[in-house]
């Protein structure tokens, strides 16, 4: 089965930046959430790009709330940058878009955490 | 000694061969009238007589009638009373006669000398007949040598020919009635096309289908259907009292009358009434029809029916209850002037059923009577299929065994057909093609974006839960997804063979508690408009259904 979900990763000033693309459902999960705990070894902080995915669905979320939770345990920041509308829709649906940081852009993430 | 003795062993020989090659003739023959001519002339010949005739009794045996003659005289078509003269002594007594002087027998009407001018002397009278039934006479009159009268040989010889005419005669009737059987039975065929015609076919997708097997060529059994401008579709189902050919002609009276009132008529009551009106004014003592019909609204999943003393149909609702909608008059055709009030009801989900009493009467296979329980067991054993299918359910219960029918047998059902219907591996590589799937088949059936985009993401949730809860991703296994639209309502049906679900499992966890999983049951319920588990068809364990409204 071809991927529908494609990850990269680089620094954005002194954290970490891991961008989604395509559909982050339960297929992709696996995959997805071992990029963001792989992300996360670092400690240095991490900004999740959503920018580019399509759809995501409760496993979607659920690596999300993973990586959140483990980054509050190591005292690292976590937050989500440029969420793309299917995804607010559900992390909405989720009460969860309270909970997580929200970014419109990686400047204002990296302006916001100072 | 004179040549006319055939008892004699030479003569006898001549006699057989002359018998088989006039046997011969008979047996090759295309029309029968004329073989006979030929033969009575041959007969005349060779028995050496100055007249030789065929008489055959009229169907009514009261009257003899002359087929075929050969002589001075020509007396076909001459008619005697049956028991008169020498030929109806042979007739009535099955034996025959020798009068070798008519002057001295009291029998002797010489009615036929006085209309012809012809001079009886003597007469040889044998009779025709096959297995004991009487057919006629074959009869020869006057030996033609002037000193010569009928001998023991000659009744020998006639009664050989008696045998052979017979047969032929016998045979050219039996071909006959072949014929006129043949004839009937291609109208009987015809009949039963232009009958069959009269009954429509459902296009693929439309919400009525129907099925009707007659008992015999010919059915006293009906159902129609037709779409209206204003998008409501017009149904009905009707059963004529008593079967065969008088019942099927009063059928394609009603339906025709049904069809062409139905198109103009927007009130069903009103509908029914002038149906009852006009079969009352015509139909034949003692017929009448009991009949459903009604509309089928498919934007509101609207059912109007009215029911004039015909059984009870049956709404199946979709948690697997039935209702029953009796009847509100009289059959038609009984009483002119009558009134008929309707009912109303919602599909939700459910299947109307009507039908004849052929169905629920008709007997399965181990010879026992189906009955509205047996007819209710058939349906919830296929409830997981179209409605169609579940029509042929019941047509093949009745017909196991290769019994022949005792009534004719329709059936018709109301049931928005899916909007998409298919089975799917039960694995999450699969998910996004569900997904491409389910949002094409929601195309275009007035649902927003936005509530596409709901609908899709709680399916998936609901796929998710079968997979990895249902299955414990186990591999091979599958499961299959239905999606109709039920009125205002879309339903969407997902059937598995996992681990039997529970209510229990809907419920969600508290969200506070910020664990992954366990979201999905909340997207569920949140994205759609009832979820619930329901009885699953056979084949299946599980049944879940996905319902969400359609916004005006």
């Amino acid at each position: 089965m071809r991927d529908r979900v494609e990850i990269s990763t680089r620094k954005a000033g002194e954290y970490d930046w891991l961008g989604l693309s395509g559909d982050v459902d339960m297929h992709a999960a696996p995959q997805v959430r071992k990029a963001l705990l792989d992300a996360l070894q670092g400690k240095n902080g991490l900004l999740v790009d959503l920018a580019g995915v399509s759809y995501m669905d409760s496993s979607g979320v659920a690596c999300l709330v993973e990586a959140f939770q483990t980054a509050r345990r190591q005292g690292s920041r976590f937050a989500l940058v440029a969420v793309a509308p299917p995804v607010l829709a559900v992390l909405r649906l989720a009460r969860l878009d309270k909970v997580f940081t929200l970014y419109a852009t990686v400047d204002e993430a990296l302006a916001g955490g100072r | 000694m004179t040549s006319s003795n055939h008892s004699l062993t030479p003569d006898a020989a001549g006699d057989i061969q002359w018998l088989a090659s006039l046997s011969q003739d008979f047996a090759a023959s295309l029309s029968m009238p004329e073989t006979l001519d030929n033969a009575i002339a041959q007969i005349m010949s060779y028995l050496e007589v100055e007249a030789a005739s065929i008489f055959l009794l009229d169907p009514g045996e009261a009257t003899l009638t002359c087929l075929a003659c050969a002589g001075a005289v020509d007396i076909r078509g001459l008619t005697v009373a049956n028991g008169q003269g020498i030929v109806g002594r042979a007739v009535s007594s099955g034996q025959s006669q020798l009068v070798r002087d008519v002057a001295a027998d009291g029998d002797f009407s010489g009615a036929i000398d006085a209309l012809t001018g012809f001079r009886t002397r003597s007469i040889l009278c044998a009779p025709l007949q096959v297995k004991g039934r009487k057919l006629g006479a074959l009869e020869v009159i006057n030996k033609r040598a002037a000193d010569a009268n009928f001998d023991a040989g000659d009744c020998q010889l006639l009664q050989a020919l008696a045998g052979v005419v017979s047969l032929a005669i016998h045979n050219a009737r039996m071909a006959e009635a072949l014929v006129e059987q043949e004839r009937m039975r291609r109208d009987l065929d015809l009949a039963r096309e232009i009958q069959r015609g009269l009954l429509p076919q459902s296009p693929p997708g439309f919400p009525v289908c129907a099925i009707n097997l007659p008992a015999l060529e010919v059915s006293g059994d009906f159902y129609d259907f037709f779409p209206l401008p204003d998008g409501r579709i017009v149904w009905g189902l009707g059963d004529v009292s008593g079967k065969g050919m008088n019942a099927a002609l009063l059928m394609a009276k009603t339906i025709s009358l049904f069809r062409c009132l139905g198109k103009r008529e927007p009130d069903i009551g009103r509908l029914l009434a002038d149906l009852n009106d006009e079969i009352a004014e015509t139909a034949l003592f003692g017929m009448f029809v009991t009949m459903v019909l009604g509309t089928y609204e498919p934007a509101s999943g609207a059912v109007r029916l009215v029911n004039a003393g015909h059984q009870p149909p049956l709404l199946r609702r979709r948690d697997g209850s039935y209702a029953e909608f009796a009847a509100a008059g009289p059959p038609l055709g009984v009483l002119p002037g009558m009134s008929y009030e309707a009912v109303t009801l919602q599909l939700d989900g459910g299947r109307l059923f009507v039908f004849t009493d052929g169905v629920t009467e008709g007997l399965r296979e181990d010879g026992s009577m189906l009955g509205l329980a047996g007819l209710q067991a058939i349906f919830d054993a296929h409830a997981g299929a179209d409605a169609a299918a579940q029509l042929a359910a019941v047509a093949d219960t009745l017909q196991a065994g290769g019994r022949r029918l005792r009534d004719d047998l329709t059936l018709l059902a109301i049931a928005p057909p899916p909007l998409l219907d298919r089975e799917f591996p039960a694995e999450s590589g699969v998910l996004a093609e569900v997904r491409a799937t389910l949002e094409a088949a929601l195309n275009g059936v007035g649902l927003a974006a936005e509530a596409v985009g709901e609908l899709v993401l709680a399916v998936n949730e609901a796929c998710m839960n079968i997979i990895q809860h249902g299955y414990a991703y186990a591999e091979g296994q599958v499961f299959r997804l239905r999606l109709w639209r039920d009125g205002g309502m879309l339903q969407v049906h997902l059937l598995d063979h996992g681990r039997p679900a529970r209510l229990d499992d809907l419920c969600p966890r508290a969200l506070d508690e910020l664990r992954p999983g366990g979201l999905g049951v909340h997207f569920m319920r949140q994205l759609s408009d009832g979820i619930a588990y329901l009885p699953p068809p056979p084949g299946y364990d599980n049944l879940l259904q996905i319902s969400k409204r359609l916004k005006a």
